[in-house]
C-alpha cells in the first residue's frame, strides 16, 4: 500500500475522530516533512480521548504515526522508513493546573515553554530548561527528547524533575506514571521511560513538573566571564571550581570558534559567511581566541561578593545577561542559521572525559574538513558539538560521517553522541544514535510492550 | 527438580556456608521493617554477580521464586518472600568497587551499607546524598529498588536522581547493563526506570552512583512551636519565600517528647509541635537562608527558633529525628508507619484529618515527616496480640492514605508499594495505567519468577499464583496480625 493510495480514507478516519478542522489541507502538508518525506495526513487533537482514538486507529491500520509538537527538533533520528500520519499535539496546550504554593504545575504537551514560563514567571518561578527557540519548542517535545540547556549545570535534566505524566502507547492505551506531589515512588516510573524515547514508546499527552524560586526574582544574578588562552587552563578552572564552596547554576565551557555563535551580530540578518580553505589560520588569528567559561551565579549581594571575589573575570548583569543565556541556549539554532548543512551533536561524558573530547573533536573535524564550535555544561559532561564544513563548496556526506565515526571511536564506552541534526544525505552513511551501554535487548522488549506494531516513529529510534 | 536437589545444588554455587534452609535460621528472613510476614525456604548468600546468576537459573529450572533482599530495612514487605522460595540475600556482595572523586562518582555492590558508602567518600569531600532513616544499616542495592528518600532529600533528590548505571541479573539469569557513569546516554533510561521497581524487574548487581560535594556550611535550627498548626503553616510559608533547606522536618508534640525521653536530643517537653530544618552549601547562602527561615517561623508564631551552635548539637538534634521509630519502639508493642504524600499547601488540614482519624478509630497517632516534600509519615500505634486494635490500625491507616490522594497526593513516597499497599495501587492508578505497567513488567520478568505478588493488586496476578508444587508445598505466610493487608 503507498502513502497516496492510502491517504483518502486515512484522512477521511482522521476527520472522524477529530474533526475535519483538525487536519491539515494537501497544500500545507510540506511543511510536515520530516527528512525530506510528506506525510500522507497531518491531524492535530484536541483531547488524549482523541490521540487514543488516532492511534487505536493507526495501530489497526498499521500505519506509522510521527509525534509532532514545534518542530525544533524533528531533525534527529533515522530516516524514517514512511510516514502516513504525522500526529500534532499544536491543540492539545495549555495549563492543567498551577500551585506555586506547591511549586507544581501540570500541562498539556503542546503548551510551549514560553507559554509556560509566563504563567510561572507572574510568581517568580520558573522551569529551569533553557533550550532552544522556546515559543516553538513543546513541554512533550523536550521531554521526548531529554533536551536541556546550559541550567542542567544547577538544576539537573527535566528527569530530575518532570513528577508525572500521561501518555498514550502505540495501540491507544492511555497511561500515566507519577503524579502531581514532589515526592512519590507508587508504581513504575514511567516518565523515565518516555524522557528521551523520542516518541518511540508513546504519544506524550501532559506532564506535571517540581519548579523553581526564579533566579533573580528575590535574590540577584551575575554572570562571569572568563577567559582562557587554552583548553587546558579551562579545564584546570573548571576542576578547581568543581572542588570549591561555589555552586553557580551554569557552568558553560564556549570554546574559541564557538564564541563566534554568540557574537552581537547573531540573530540578524547577518550575512551567510562562510570560511574559506586555506584562510583556517588568518581568520583564527583575527577571530577571539580565548576559551571561555561562563558562570551564572544567584544570590544575595554578599553571596555574589564572594563570586567577584574568588573568580574575578568580566561580570554581566541585567539585560545584557540574559541576552548572553539567551544565545547560548540558542547556539544550534545560531549554527543552523548560517550554516544550513551543519552537524550536531549532543555529547555525554563522564566530566572527565571532557577535555579529551574536545580535542577528538576538533581533531575528528579537521581530517574531514570541517570545525567543530563546542558548548556545553562542562562541569557535568553535557556538551554540544557542531561540526561545521571548512570549505565554500558543499561537503559530502561522507565527510560527517567519517568526522562522527573517528569522534565517537575516541570516547569512552559509557559515553554518547547522538547527532542531533546533519544533511538528510549523510544519514546513510551511518548511525545517527551510535552505541549506546544500555542493553539493546531490553529496550527492544520495552518498544514492543508499549508500541507492538511498531507504529511510533518506525525505523527513526535507536530501536 | 525436587527441592531438597535444590538445595544441594546451592550449596555447590558458594559453598554450605553461603546457604540458610534451617527454619530457626530462615525466621529471621521473615521479617523486614514493616509489620508482615512471609518466610522464605532458603536463603543464599552470593558473592559476585557470577554467582546470582546460577542461583537464578538454578531456581529457574527448580520453578522457585526468588526474592533479592538487602538489610531487611524495608517498611512494605519488598524483601519478603510472600510465595516462599528462594531469598538472595546481598550481605556479602558489599564491596565499594570504585572511587572516583574526579567525576564524583562510586561503583558499588548492592550490598553496601548507604552510610558505609558515604564515609568511604568523605575523604575526598564527597558523599552519597539519598540518607533514608535506616542509612547506618540499610542497603544501596534496597535504595535502588525502593528509590529510597531520606530528610535531606528535599533539596538534592531522592535514589533516582543519583543513579547513572546499573548492571542488573534479569529474571532469566541474563545479565544486562544500563547507563554508566556518564549522566545521560542514548537510548532508553532504564536506568531510571529500573530505580523504583522494587525488585520487580530485575536484580542490580553493580550500582553507579553520583557522589555530592560535602557543603562548606551548615546550619541546623529547631523552631519550637506551641501548636501543631503554626508549625504547619509555616511549613507552606517557607515554600512559598522561596527558600529550599536541605531538611525541613516536623515532630508534632506526642512524638518529639517520646522521642526525648529515649535520645535526650534536647527538644523542648512542652511543645506541640517542633520544625526541624537543615539549610547548606556555600557559607553567605546559609547564613541568608538561616535568617530568612528564622524571620517566617517567627512570623507564623514559633516562640523560639534554636540554631544548633557546633556538630555536636547538630548531631543530637538529628539522632532525635533519625532514632525516633525506635524510640516509639519502645513505649507501643508495635506500629504502624505511613508513606503518604500530599502537596505541601495542605499539610495544616492533613494533620487535623490524622486528628480526626486518630479519634474515630480510638488510636494514638504520632507525626513525624518530611514536611518539606509533604512527605507523612503517621505513627499508629498499636498491640498485634489485639486483633480488634489491629482491624482498626489498618482501617485508620487505609483512610489516611485515601485522604492523601484524594487531596492529589500519593500512597508513598519513599517505602514503596510491596505487599502492603499493592491492593490499594488502584486509589491512583486505573486499570488502563496497571495494564501498560504489567506490560513494561512482564517484558523483564515474564513469568514472576522474581519477586512474584508484589506491587500490583493480587487481582490481576491471579495468573501467577497458579505456580509449581515446590512453591505451594511451603507457602508460610502471615502468621503475624497485618499480612493480609
Amino acid at each position: 500500500m503507498n502513502a497516496v493510495a492510502a491517504q483518502a480514507p486515512v484522512a477521511e478516519e482522521l476527520a472522524r475522530i477529530a474533526g475535519s478542522h483538525a487536519l491539515i489541507k494537501d497544500d500545507n502538508l510540506e511543511t510536515y516533512r520530516v527528512d525530506g518525506m510528506v506525510p500522507a495526513a497531518v491531524v492535530m487533537p484536541e483531547s488524549v480521548e482523541q490521540v487514543a482514538e488516532v492511534l487505536r486507529f493507526a495501530n489497526a491500520e498499521k500505519l506509522v504515526v510521527v509525534p509532532a509538537g514545534g518542530f525544533t527538533q524533528q531533525q534527529t533520528g533515522r530516516v524514517p522508513e514512511r510516514i502516513d500520519v504525522v500526529l500534532s499535539t499544536t491543540r492539545l496546550a495549555g495549563i492543567q493546573h498551577y500551585d506555586a504554593g506547591d511549586l507544581t504545575i501540570g500541562a498539556a504537551a503542546g503548551t510551549t515553554l514560553a507559554q509556560l514560563d509566563a504563567a510561572l514567571a507572574a510568581n517568580g518561578q520558573f522551569l529551569p530548561v533553557d533550550v532552544m527557540m522556546p515559543e516553538r519548542a513543546t513541554i512533550g517535545g523536550v521531554l521526548a527528547s531529554a533536551a536541556h540547556g546550559p541550567l542542567k549545570h544547577g538544576y539537573g535534566g527535566v528527569r530530575d524533575f518532570c513528577i508525572g505524566v500521561t501518555f498514550v502507547t502505540g495501540d491507544g492505551r492511555v497511561a500515566k506514571g507519577g503524579g502531581r506531589v514532589v515526592k512519590n515512588v507508587a508504581g513504575y516510573d514511567l516518565m523515565k521511560l518516555m524522557i528521551g524515547s523520542y516518541g518511540s514508546l508513546g504519544v506524550i499527552a501532559s506532564a506535571n513538573f517540581k519548579v523553581f524560586p526564579r533566579p533573580g526574582n528575590k535574590t540577584g544574578t551575575s554572570t562571569f566571564v572568563l577567559e582562557f588562552p587554552s583548553l587546558r587552563e579551562a579545564m584546570q578552572f573548571r576542576d578547581k571550581l568543581r572542588a570549591s564552596a561555589l555552586t553557580p547554576i551554569c557552568c558553560e565551557i564556549v570554546s574559541p570558534r564557538a564564541s563566534e555563535y554568540l557574537s552581537e551580530k547573531q540573530g540578524t540578518a547577518r550575512e551567510v559567511e562562510e570560511i574559506e580553505p586555506g584562510s583556517f589560520s588568518m581568520k583564527s588569528a583575527s577571530a577571539n581566541r580565548a576559551w571561555q567559561i561562563l558562570l551564572r551565579a544567584t544570590g544575595s549581594e554578599r553571596v555574589l561578593e564572594r563570586y567577584r571575589r574568588e573568580l574575578g573575570g568580566k561580570e554581566v548583569r541585567g539585560r545584557e545577561e540574559s541576552e548572553l543565556w539567551r544565545r547560548v541556549a540558542n547556539f544550534q539554532a545560531g549554527v543552523v542559521d548560517r550554516h544550513r548543512n551543519a552537524m550536531l551533536m549532543a555529547v555525554s561524558l563522564p566530566p572527565t572525559a571532557a577535555e579529551n573530547a574536545i580535542v577528538a573533536a576538533e581533531k575528528a573535524g579537521l581530517d574531514n574538513n570541517l570545525l567543530a564550535p563546542t558548548i556545553g555544561r562542562v562541569a557535568v559532561g553535557a556538551m554540544v558539538m557542531a561540526f561545521v564544513p571548512l570549505s565554500v563548496d558543499p561537503p559530502s556526506a561522507m565527510q560527517f560521517a567519517n568526522a562522527a565515526s573517528a569522534f565517537r571511536a575516541t570516547l569512552p564506552r559509557d559515553a554518547s553522541a547522538v547527532v542531533l541534526r546533519c544533511p538528510q544525505e549523510a544519514k546513510a552513511y551511518f548511525d545517527v544514535w551510535g552505541t549506546s551501554p544500555t542493553d539493546l535487548g531490553l529496550m527492544r522488549a520495552v518498544k514492543r510492550a508499549l508500541d507492538p506494531n511498531n507504529i511510533l516513529n518506525r525505523g527513526r529510534f535507536v530501536v | 527438580m525436587r527441592f531438597s536437589s535444590f538445595i544441594r545444588k546451592l550449596k555447590k554455587i558458594a559453598g554450605r556456608d553461603a546457604v540458610l534452609d534451617r527454619s530457626e535460621d530462615l525466621m529471621l528472613y521473615e521479617y523486614d521493617g514493616g509489620i508482615q510476614t512471609a518466610s522464605p525456604q532458603v536463603v543464599f548468600f552470593p558473592q559476585t554477580t557470577e554467582q546470582v546468576c546460577r542461583a537464578v537459573k538454578l531456581a529457574n529450572e527448580a520453578e522457585v521464586a526468588i526474592v533479592p533482599r538487602g538489610a531487611g530495612t524495608g517498611l512494605s514487605g519488598g524483601a519478603l518472600a510472600r510465595q516462599g522460595g528462594l531469598v538472595l540475600a546481598f550481605s556479602r556482595m558489599n564491596r565499594i568497587l570504585e572511587i572516583d572523586p574526579d567525576n564524583q562518582r562510586a561503583i558499588v555492590q548492592p550490598g553496601v551499607v548507604n552510610l558505609d558508602l558515604s564515609h568511604a567518600a568523605a575523604p575526598y569531600g564527597l558523599y552519597f546524598a539519598p540518607d533514608p532513616s535506616s542509612q547506618k544499616a540499610c542497603t544501596i542495592g534496597g535504595n535502588v529498588a525502593n528509590n529510597s528518600g531520606g530528610p535531606h532529600t528535599l533539596a538534592s533528590g531522592v535514589t533516582v536522581n543519583h543513579v547513572t548505571g546499573i548492571e542488573a541479573v534479569l529474571p532469566n539469569g541474563r545479565v544486562v547493563e544500563f547507563g554508566g557513569k556518564a549522566a545521560d546516554g542514548c537510548g532508553y533510561d532504564l536506568t531510571g526506570f529500573f530505580v523504583g521497581s522494587e525488585g520487580t524487574l530485575g536484580i542490580a548487581t553493580k550500582i553507579t552512583v553520583k557522589l555530592m560535594r560535602l557543603p562548606e556550611s551548615v546550619a541546623t535550627l529547631l523552631a519550637i512551636y506551641n501548636t501543631i498548626e503554626e508549625a504547619a503553616n509555616s511549613v507552606v510559608a517557607i515554600t512559598a519565600e522561596g527558600v529550599t533547606p536541605a531538611a525541613l522536618e516536623l515532630l508534632d508534640g506526642w512524638t518529639l517528647r517520646t522521642v526525648e525521653a529515649a535520645t535526650h536530643a534536647g527538644y523542648p517537653m512542652d511543645s506541640g509541635a517542633v520544625l526541624l530544618i537543615e539549610v547548606e552549601g556555600m557559607r553567605e547562602a546559609v547564613e541568608d537562608q538561616a535568617e530568612a527561615i528564622r524571620q517566617v517561623c517567627r512570623q507564623q508564631g514559633a516562640r523560639e527558633v534554636r540554631r544548633a551552635r557546633d556538630d555536636h548539637e547538630r548531631q543530637l538534634l538529628w539522632a532525635g529525628r533519625k532514632n525516633a521509630f525506635g524510640a516509639v519502639g519502645r513505649i507501643s508493642p508495635s506500629y504502624y508507619v505511613q508513606d503518604g504524600v500530599i502537596p505541601r499547601t495542605r499539610v495544616p488540614d492533613t494533620l487535623r484529618r490524622i486528628e480526626e482519624i486518630g479519634k474515630k478509630y480510638s488510636l494514638t497517632i504520632g507525626n513525624i515527616f518530611h514536611a518539606g516534600d509533604g512527605n507523612l509519615h503517621p505513627l499508629i500505634l498499636f498491640d498485634p496480640r489485639d486483633a480488634d486494635q489491629t482491624k482498626r490500625t489498618l482501617a485508620a491507616g487505609k483512610e489516611i492514605l485515601s485522604y492523601c490522594v484524594s487531596v492529589g497526593g500519593s500512597i508513598t513516597g519513599e517505602h514503596g508499594v510491596g505487599m502492603e499497599k499493592n491492593e490499594i495501587m488502584g486509589l491512583l492508578f486505573s486499570d488502563d495505567d496497571l495494564d501498560v505497567m504489567q506490560r513494561l513488567h512482564d517484558a523483564f520478568n515474564p513469568a514472576s519468577t522474581l519477586n512474584p505478588q508484589k506491587m500490583f493488586p493480587s487481582t490481576r496476578s491471579c495468573r501467577e499464583i497458579a505456580a509449581s508444587p515446590v512453591l505451594t508445598q511451603a507457602v508460610i505466610e502471615g502468621n503475624r496480625p497485618g499480612a493480609q493487608v
